[in-house]
């Protein structure tokens, strides 16, 4: 108890002191490295609060995709305004305070509410505890988020095919080449390539899978492949094309596509709309998901409409 | 406390001795080369310790097989964002590229 407590208050100063580092400190590329820190720490507080899934989509996302897109807009920010380099972009500094003390009075008033709730067996949770035989998984969280409340996974999978669309239409319209194509590539480069991007379609493979009766699920898949093509292209092993592809513009939407149509099938079919009809159907649908969640987010890092293989 | 159990946590300590050292070193010493010397150990050794000391407590082939790959991992990312991390600084000033 003693040692447990010790590391759980740890973690909670440390976070709050990243959190505050990341805002107020000097200098962005400081804070960009420090809110890849925080997602790490906040990634061990998840797994100390027992929420596994939670964890892995902190560390994957929050700190890993994040980080990367953070990092790769920093040097957009260097190329464009070299002479700002390492100035901190921060906009009015004056809204600063009412900003925090707002954030304060929302967290309070929402941890005040929290204490509010009626205690455990009545709540949503544990309903869908007690209801989860009927899902056909038995990792509660992947049935949750495909099963009961699936139309708000539906409606994130559409939030992530806007951010993207909306990444492109501000986009210049130009192709960036992220890699350095200029200097040539160190030798270990290849060889951590040639065990990392494998590994990481296993991983991500084996998270899906596992997903269904273990921590994992869709979303972390998907950002773990994404990650392999982050560094792909990182390396130039994948460079941007000017226009999307037609297998590429499939894939975007495929989520989209066979979540909602296999709701819809089922809704012409006599049930409830977005149920699905059995454990082949959720990992059908948690496949098409991991999908798309992988490419728009390769895309988004690369900057690019398309990608393709070098030398094609 | 078995045999076991003290030798693994001895272990803990002595890998928890070289994060610290290495940490220590990343802070105080003067250039990149010598922090990445410093960091690099933590992340070899440091990390092996552990793991080698979570392999006794853990008792089962899969874990310890496990536990075995995080290392090789954390030492694979290790060496090359270190050498690409020491190019670069080289590169920088002006120096030989490797």
């Amino acid at each position: 108890m003693g040692i447990s407590l010790v590391i759980d208050v740890l973690l909670a100063l440390g976070l709050v002191g990243l959190a505050l580092q990341v805002v107020a400190g000097p200098s962005l590329f400081r804070s960009i490295v420090l809110f890849v820190v925080f997602g790490l720490v906040m990634a061990l507080a998840w797994a100390r609060l027992h929420a596994p899934d939670l964890a892995m989509a902190e560390a994957a996302i929050g700190a890993g995709i994040t980080g990367a897109l953070l990092l790769m807009t920093y040097r957009r920010l260097v190329e464009l305004n070299p002479e700002k380099r390492g100035e901190t972009y921060l906009g009015s500094r004056w809204l600063a305070a009412p900003v925090g003390v707002l954030t304060g009075v929302l967290v309070g008033l929402i941890g005040w509410a929290a204490l509010q709730l009626p205690p455990g067996d009545t709540t949503a949770g544990t309903l869908a505890r007690d209801a989860l035989d009927e899902t056909g998984v038995s990792n509660p969280v992947t049935g949750v988020l495909l099963v009961f409340r699936g139309y708000d996974t539906l409606l994130e999978m559409g939030v992530l095919l806007l951010a993207f669309l909306g990444a492109r239409a501000v986009a210049s319209g130009r192709a960036h080449s992220p890699g350095t194509s200029e200097v040539s590539e160190p030798a270990l480069v290849g060889a951590l390539l040639s065990l990392v991007v494998p590994l990481t379609i296993l991983v991500g493979i084996y998270l899906l899978r596992a997903g269904g009766h273990a921590p994992g699920g869709a979303f972390q898949a998907g950002a773990v492949l994404a990650a392999g093509g982050v560094l792909l292209s990182l390396t130039g092993r994948l460079v941007p094309t000017d226009h999307t592809p037609l297998v590429q513009r499939l894939v975007l939407v495929l989520g989209l596509l066979v979540f909602s149509g296999m709701g819809l099938f089922m809704l012409f079919a006599g049930s409830a709309m977005l149920s699905l009809p059995g454990t082949w159907a959720i990992y059908l649908v948690e496949t098409a998901l991991m999908i798309s969640i992988a490419l728009p987010l390769a895309l988004l890092f690369a900057q690019a409409p398309g990608l393709k293989g070098r030398g094609h | 406390m078995s045999v076991l159990e003290i030798v693994s946590t001895g272990l803990l300590a002595a890998g928890c001795f070289f994060y610290l050292a290495g940490t220590i070193g990343l802070l105080r010493f003067p250039d990149v080369h010598s922090r990445l010397h410093a960091l690099t150990k933590a992340d070899n050794v440091g990390l092996f310790l552990v793991c080698l000391a979570l392999t006794l407590l853990g008792e089962s082939l899969r874990v310890a097989l496990l536990l075995l790959l995080i290392w090789l991992l954390g030492l694979l990312a290790a060496t090359v964002s270190c050498h690409l991390i020491a190019r670069h600084s080289i590169r920088r000033k002006g120096g030989r590229s490797g």
